[in-house]
């Protein structure tokens, strides 16, 4: 899923500092599962804000509501009607969101409580990893379902560098040494072999290639 | 004139060979380059200048080669993948074959938080193996990736780096079997302490056959006292310094410990001598390039050829 | 400000409890003591383990007024449902770095982790924990 963490509370309450009437909007996808934008985490900042309002002598009135994806028109649509009646909205969903929101209603204010960070996995109660970049040319076949691009800080297609020592990365002891994993799950699964072939450079246009990227599939229209 | 490379030609010829590391300056100061070059001439075939190491910002690669050619030297062109795309890349060999520089040696480079400007964008565009087969390929086929042809190829000796240190130890010389399929033809390894590990990488090479495919240089860092001993040990990734030998230096007073360092790296290099497959050493006294000249006499490689 | 004074000046400072009910069975009578003698100034809420305590439960209790939160768990390594009062001290740390992030003191919000041994009502536990507290700072919340 994609990840994202809370902005700092000096930095979202500086956003919304010109407003009267704000409307904080969570979502209840990828942002509810890594615990920074679902409907809890919309409540613990709202009550936040109102505590921090009181505390300093400021109006201002936070109204709260969580839609299942921020990032899909039919549900996007539930803010019609709602949205206008505030000065400014919130999101506390991804980039996507914020931006979807703001595509439906180009006249409000929307603003970001998030930080989007990643797409990664939950690796366990509390720990989300990140482990794919969208390139747009897949080829974890090749590297037994460990993203060299991702996981291997110098995006090495024909690694291990010099630096991976007891299967650490050198920019981070913490870091696990990607094409050390490679190699041990190649070996695991028997395909060793793979490791012969010299990879070729990646094709980097199929994801920084003409700015923001696009799939239209007609099939699917309405 | 034609303008050949004194590395290449030394191993073609069955000599053992000699080369060295400059530091460039953190500054546009030639005079320090010169100087460096001064020091080394004679002494070693060829002299390498690395390429923003440890992604620390420095005069660059190719301005100090040029510098060092016009004192005479043999240069070997450092080209790293973490700072330029393969535009940059294709484009600076043309030029630095265009200035005579006719050695060049491809690595991935350091990876960019280790250095004064970790907020930059590590480019990355190709890795160190990509590019051995890219210069190959501009050499020998005269064309650039995507088929384009080149009016005149890069004329450019090329070499590649090797960890017998790093792990996973198996794989390592794999991965060199990889770089001399890509085009690799003299290999420059990591600075050598645990020569039993050593010994037991080259068997490995031998078993399949590479030190016939490439010339393999040792690597040599001379220390400089026990603490760089111990630093080296902790903090530098994929280099393996024994107990043993920290314990060598901190046996000696501070003020002996320099002498002890080249002492140490004599008999390394003594030993390299008699490994089947090194085919010479590549010494890397970064700011001790002075070591260098005794270093080369007390190891009886004076004169070079 | 201790028991007594707090009897004095009933309306100074406001309490909430959250407390696990597995400390005293009887909870829901023995309460009534200190709701009796504190009046308004305290609130218990009686939980299934101290565990199901959420952040946001002891933000509303801040944000309807509350000076100071307490959340009182069973002994360590006593929870009947073995890990509940684990969870109840890292959701109590998260919600103090909330409000520390808004300026108020993490201390308004404490953790009392119960003793083994002798068997306690709820209010005489309460009683205690009150007596040794020293002077929290007036809620800011209440100047509005």
């Amino acid at each position: 899923m994609i990840t994202a963490e809370r902005k700092p509370l000096p930095e979202i309450k500086e956003m919304i500092a010109p407003y009267r009437k704000v409307l904080l909007v969570g979502c209840g996808s990828c942002v509810a599962e890594c615990a920074s934008g679902g409907e809890k985490e919309v409540g613990l900042l709202a009550s936040a804000l109102r505590i921090d309002a009181k505390m300093h002598g400021h109006i201002i009135d936070i109204k709260e509501i969580t839609l299942d994806r921020q990032c899909v028109y039919e549900f996007i649509d539930q803010l019609t009607g709602i949205a206008g009646q505030f000065d400014a909205i919130l999101s506390l969903g991804c980039g996507a969101g914020v931006q979807a929101l703001a595509d439906t209603f180009p006249g409000i204010i929307i603003l970001p409580a998030l930080n989007t960070t990643f797409i990664g996995q939950t690796k366990d109660a509390g720990l989300w990893i990140e482990n794919c970049r969208a390139c747009g040319d897949c080829k974890l076949s090749y590297f037994a379902a460990v993203c060299p691009i991702t996981r291997c800080a110098k995006g090495l297609f024909n690694g291990p560098c010099g630096g991976s020592q007891n299967g650490k990365c050198e920019v981070d002891a913490d870091v696990p040494c990607a094409w050390q994993l490679i190699i041990e799950r190649l070996e695991k699964t028997g395909r060793l072999e793979l490791l012969q072939n010299i990879y070729q450079p990646v094709d980097w246009s199929r994801q920084l290639g003409k700015g923001p990227r696009k799939i239209h599939r007609e099939d699917q229209s309405a | 004139m034609k303008i050949y490379s004194r590395l290449k030609r030394v191993l073609e010829k069955g000599h053992f060979a000699v080369t060295a590391e400059c530091g460039p300056p953190k500054g546009a100061d030639p005079k320090v380059i010169r100087s460096k070059g001064k020091i080394l001439k004679g002494f070693v075939d060829s002299v390498n200048v690395t390429d923003n190491q440890t992604g620390v910002v420095r005069l660059s690669s190719l301005a100090a080669c040029v510098l060092l050619k016009k004192e005479g030297l043999d240069p070997v062109l450092q080209m790293t993948t973490r700072d330029r795309n393969r535009i940059a890349l294709q484009s600076d060999i043309l030029g630095a074959a265009a200035l005579g520089i006719r050695n060049v040696l491809c690595l991935s480079g350091d990876h960019q938080s280790f250095g004064n400007q970790p907020q930059a964008k590590g480019v990355f565009d190709i890795d160190s193996v990509q590019l051995i087969h890219i210069f190959r390929q501009m050499r020998d086929t005269g064309v650039i990736l995507g088929g384009d042809k080149l009016s005149v190829p890069p004329d450019v000796f090329i070499g590649a780096v090797a960890n017998p240190f790093a792990d996973p130890f198996d794989f390592r010389v794999v991965r060199l079997g990889k770089k001399t399929t890509a085009g690799a033809e003299f290999i420059q390894t990591q600075c050598i302490y645990n020569l039993k590990r050593f010994d037991e990488w080259m068997k490995k090479v031998r078993d399949l056959g590479l030190h016939k495919k490439v010339y393999i240089l040792g690597g040599i860092t001379p220390l400089k006292s026990a603490r760089m001993a111990e630093y080296m040990s902790n903090n530098v990734a994929g280099m393996d310094v024994p107990d043993e030998m920290i314990r060598r230096m901190k046996s000696v007073p501070a003020g002996e410990q320099r002498k002890e360092g080249l002492k140490i790296a004599a008999e390394t290099i003594q030993a390299l001598k008699d490994i089947e497959g090194v085919h010479g050493i590549h010494i890397m006294a970064i700011e001790w390039e002075e070591a260098v000249p005794q270093l080369v006499e007390t190891a009886g490689l004076l004169p070079r050829p | 400000m201790g028991l007594d004074a707090m009897t004095q000046n009933k309306n100074e400072l406001n309490i909430v409890v959250f407390f696990c009910e597995q400390l005293d069975l009887n909870q829901d009578k023995n309460r009534r003591v200190l709701e009796k003698e504190l009046g308004t100034s305290i609130k218990f809420f009686p939980l299934p383990c101290s565990g199901r305590i959420e952040p946001l439960h002891l933000m509303r209790a801040i944000e309807a007024g509350a000076d100071k939160v307490f959340l009182i768990t069973c002994p360590e390594g006593a929870c009947r449902y073995r890990e509940g009062n684990l969870r109840a001290e890292k959701r109590l740390a998260f919600t103090q770095g909330l409000i520390e992030e808004i300026g108020l003191e993490k201390k308004r919000l404490e953790l009392i982790r119960s003793k083994g041994g002798a068997e306690m009502t709820i209010h005489e536990r309460v009683k205690e924990i009150l007596k040794r507290e020293e002077n929290v700072n007036t809620s800011p919340l209440k100047l509005q």
